[in-house]
């Protein structure tokens, strides 16, 4: 192989909060391989990339780029010597054309007049010799998602960057187009650009990689070449023990007379003369668990708002939970029906950051008798709860004073899970329940989502992660467009590449098979 | 789990990575170098900067009456800050404190002006109540107008102050004036005075109220579940709506407490130092004080009192300063509030040092 391009020196990272990111991390990388990053949620993985692209500092340890010490003020100087990013989340400015957003910053000028044709021109050219296929007068509004990263993609290009940096790409792709990003990334590599690939599915990683990086709990656990491990060997290193996976072994099946803890019928709701949601309709039974899969983006978001109640926007239909007509109710009034809401944003809806833990553990019941006296609350016995709660779901803490935003994401989300557990809902919605936690934390969280279907809550589960809905689910409904696509009596006999043709709307069900959503 | 109350509860470390800690030794610092900068300042425009500086820091304590007048002077200064801080913890943005002590001071002379009732004890008690009133009812338009319209409260409460104290010109000027050239009202009524209750230290009724309002206010922001919801929504309103609290509810509640708590200060200004009340004058810059005496006693009720006392009896300082040495002017005061409440309220200030502190004991933690 070539030569070192990148070389990382006992890199370590802590954060203000006294999270150690990363410590002594020590790698290197060559000239035109495709090099991937691995390792849990939460390992440090994106913390180190963010500091090779100069978001971030180092607290100590060396980078050396092309055989010079670097240290980047910002990431404009990491662009400057030719590294580029492709973030998780796209920074692209969507009311611009995908010109606009790649010359940015970095325009061709004709006196103090940006010269918008050669702009157009370059850029042409570049898309059309990397065959990207992109009509670059476009709106980026108007781009599918996996348009989208090709622009970030060749914003990079735009600015000449040897080494492209790719933050979970694949994470927001169906099957279909991460293939086609990966003859893409396989060409670069051709052409002489180095590429590290960040991800969490190993499959991909195995796939892709010419040398992988494994990092485990801000350490760095070495780097292998790709043929030399095996998928079994790499998740050992990854996780550092074996993980039981097979979750239909945890769940027990009761009768529960086929009792509704959820119904939603005909939702319609339109949002700038768009159709948002479209004819949706589907019940959750008491103790089951109905998957929503979909690629981000097709409605989900907005459906999970109308059933908790925290909708803007005006919708018609209907919604019952545990047989109250609840369309009218406000969040509270639904929560005291017995809703429960595990929050996909976690840090803005799920936690109040600069409180302690145990404020955080009580939000959502916090009138409840058991903890309040008649004029006062009762500290003792929020004490007592908070630290019962802390024990039961093993959040990591020295004491339920500590506020929750010093914890790292695995813990906060498990206070609340915990939270949401303790309303002994009928009907939990937990949307995205595991995004951007560690495998560890997931687990526990997928096990007590389990338990509380034993026990029989209906629990919608609302997921990107098309594994997870597999694994978890009884029954399976995909959104595309606003639309339920398909519907799948039993989880267990859908395949992943089956799921993807719906969620990319290439395939649709007739409004009969869809209709068992509801009647089933 | 043989105790449980006990498990979590008190682990603290005493170091600079606690956040408490951390916060209460930025306060100490912030206030040294406040009186620090005061004594260069000294340098610049005192002869003999040392005594000066003495004198400001003790000079209060050296006859009762110094001491009475800061005890007097810093109520009304305290309500506000009270009032402030009820709406910051709440995360309301609004600044009206200002406007209600000067438009709830037109209610509290015309009540007090009146020949109501001759009693000490009555006429006093109905000012402040209406005061009380006033402020309350008042202080809730930037909420009502945020929620029904979605308006800003900060713009619309700073607007309501210019209304209010123009208003409040008007009404003194066309309905209450006194024969005289001043825009003021006639004298109050004997009755409707507060006198003192030990008059050495002009210890009044005041101060009692104040203290009760102190306490009552530190108890429902700890302990209650008013409080609990005014911490939620303040730490993260997205959160609150999660949560199902009723923001709207919560906002006009906190607005209410926060006006009555302006008018009470309003009334214990005007019925104990004043004799008559000059909408213009009188009550002007009280509310503004409030907010940063608010954010001197970081929202929290205790504090914020203690820092009311504090700034005014540096201002009592300076003032006995100004008699045996003229050169040095009494704004210096401004300056030390000023600097000290930059200090506190930057998050920057110390943070790398606590960071270098919490990267030390991170590794040591994480080395095993």
């Amino acid at each position: 192989m070539g030569d070192t391009i990148l070389k990382l020196d006992k890199v370590t990272k802590v954060y203000p909060n006294g999270t150690v990111a990363n410590r002594d991390i020590n790698m290197e990388f060559e000239k035109g391989e495709i090099h991937s990053i691995v390792g849990e949620n939460g390992a440090g993985k994106s913390t180190l990339m963010k500091m090779i692209f100069g978001i971030e500092a180092p607290s100590s340890g060396t980078i050396t780029y092309k055989g010079e010490e670097r240290h980047f003020a910002s990431s404009m100087d990491a662009i400057k010597v030719g590294i580029g990013m492709v973030h998780q989340h796209f920074m692209l400015i969507p009311s611009f054309s995908v010109v606009d957003n790649i010359v940015l910053g970095d325009e061709t000028t004709k006196g103090i007049f940006i010269d918008q044709k050669e702009a157009v021109r370059k850029t042409q050219e570049l898309s059309d010799k990397y065959n990207f296929e992109l009509d670059v007068t476009a709106k980026v509004s108007t781009l599918s998602v996996a348009k989208r990263q090709k622009v970030e993609i060749l914003k990079t290009l735009y600015r000449n960057a040897e080494l492209i940096i790719l933050d979970e790409p694949t994470s927001v792709l169906t099957p279909q187009e991460t293939e086609k990003l990966f003859d893409q990334l396989r060409q670069f590599k051709a052409q002489g650009h180095t590429i590290l690939f960040i991800s969490h599915k190993l499959d991909e990683v195995k796939k892709i990689s010419d040398r992988i990086s494994v990092i485990r709990n801000g350490v760095s656990k070495g780097t292998y070449r790709n043929e030399d491990l095996t998928m079994e060997q790499l998740t050992n290193l990854i996780i550092g023990r074996d993980l039981e996976n097979d979750m239909d072994e945890y769940k027990t099946h009761k009768d529960f007379n086929n009792e509704k803890a959820l119904v939603v019928r005909n939702l319609f709701m339109e949002h700038n003369d768009k159709p948002v949601l479209d004819d949706v309709s589907f019940a959750v039974k008491r103790g089951e668990i109905l998957g929503v899969a979909g690629v981000e983006g097709n409605g989900q978001i907005d459906l999970v708002k109308c059933i908790s109640g925290l909708q803007k926007i005006k919708y018609s239909g209907s919604i019952e939970i545990s047989g109250d007509d609840v369309t009218q109710f406000n969040v509270k009034k639904r929560r005291d029906v017995g809703m429960a809401y595990i929050p996909e944003d976690r840090m803005n809806d799920g936690i109040a950051g600069e409180l302690p833990i145990s404020d955080n553990l009580i939000s959502s019941y916090f009138e409840r008798q058991d903890i309040n006296n008649k004029l006062f609350m009762d500290g003792k016995a929020i004490q007592e709860l908070s630290n019962d709660l802390i024990d039961k779901f093993a959040v990591k803490t020295d004491s339920a004073e500590t506020s929750v935003n010093s914890l790292s994401g695995g813990n906060i989300q498990k206070v609340v899970v915990a939270r949401e557990w303790n309303t002994s809902p009928n009907l939990m919605i937990a949307e995205q329940p595991t995004h951007g936690i560690d495998i560890g934390s997931a687990e526990f969280v997928h096990h007590r989502l389990i338990d509380l279907r034993n026990e029989g809550t209906g629990i919608l589960l609302v997921s990107a992660d098309l594994n997870e809905v597999m694994d978890l689910s009884d029954r399976i409904i995909v959104m595309f467009n606003g639309k339920i696509a398909a519907y799948f009596k039993d989880a267990n006999n859908v395949t992943e590449q089956e799921l993807g043709m719906y969620m990319l709307g290439a395939k649709a069900q007739t409004k009969e098979e869809i209709g068992g959503a509801l009647n089933d | 789990m043989t105790d449980k109350s006990s498990k979590y509860s008190k682990n603290y470390k005493l170091s600079i990575t606690n956040p408490k800690i951390f916060e209460a030794l930025k306060l100490v610092i912030s206030i040294l170098i406040g009186l620090a900068l005061t004594f260069v300042i000294l340098c610049f425009v005192s002869k003999d900067p040392f005594n000066a500086f003495i004198t400001i820091l003790t000079g209060p304590l050296k006859k009762t009456r110094y001491i009475g007048s800061v005890i007097e002077s810093f109520i009304p200064y305290a309500f506000a800050g009270l009032a402030a801080g009820v709406l910051f913890k709440s995360g309301a943005f609004n600044l009206g404190a200002e406007g209600i002590f000067i438009i709830s001071g037109v209610a509290i002379a015309a009540v007090a002006v009146a020949d109501i009732t001759s009693s000490f004890i009555l006429h006093p008690f109905i000012c402040i109540l209406v005061g009380a009133l006033v402020g309350g009812v008042l202080m809730c338009i930037p909420s009502l107008l945020k929620a029904k319209f979605n308006t800003n409260e900060m713009v619309v409460s700073l607007m309501l102050n210019s209304i209010y104290s123009a208003v409040s010109v008007y009404i003194v000027r066309t309905y209450m004036r006194d024969v005289g050239s001043l825009i003021a009202t006639k004298e109050y009524a004997a009755s409707a005075r507060i006198g003192y209750l030990y008059e050495p230290l002009r210890i009044n009724i005041c101060l009692v109220i104040l203290l009760i309002c102190m306490v009552i206010l530190s108890v429902v922001l700890k302990k209650t579940r008013l409080g609990y919801q005014i911490r939620l929504v303040g730490t993260n309103p997205q959160f609150s709506e999660y949560s199902g609290i009723n923001s709207f509810k919560l906002s006009i509640t906190t607005a209410l407490i926060s006006g009555v708590l302006c008018g009470i200060g309003a009334a214990c200004h005007l019925l104990s130092q004043t004799a008559q009340y000059q909408p213009d004058k009188t009550l002007s810059g009280i509310g503004f004080s409030g907010m940063l005496l608010a954010m001197l006693g970081h929202n929290n009720p205790i504090g914020i009192v203690i820092a009311s006392f504090f700034i005014k009896y540096l201002e009592e300082g300076t003032k006995v300063l100004y008699f045996v040495d003229t050169s040095v002017p009494s704004e210096i005061v401004s300056i030390v509030e000023g600097v000290i409440i930059l200090l506190i309220s930057s998050q920057y200030f110390l943070r790398g040092f606590r960071e270098r502190k919490l990267l030390k004991e991170g590794l040591e933690k994480d080395g095993k």
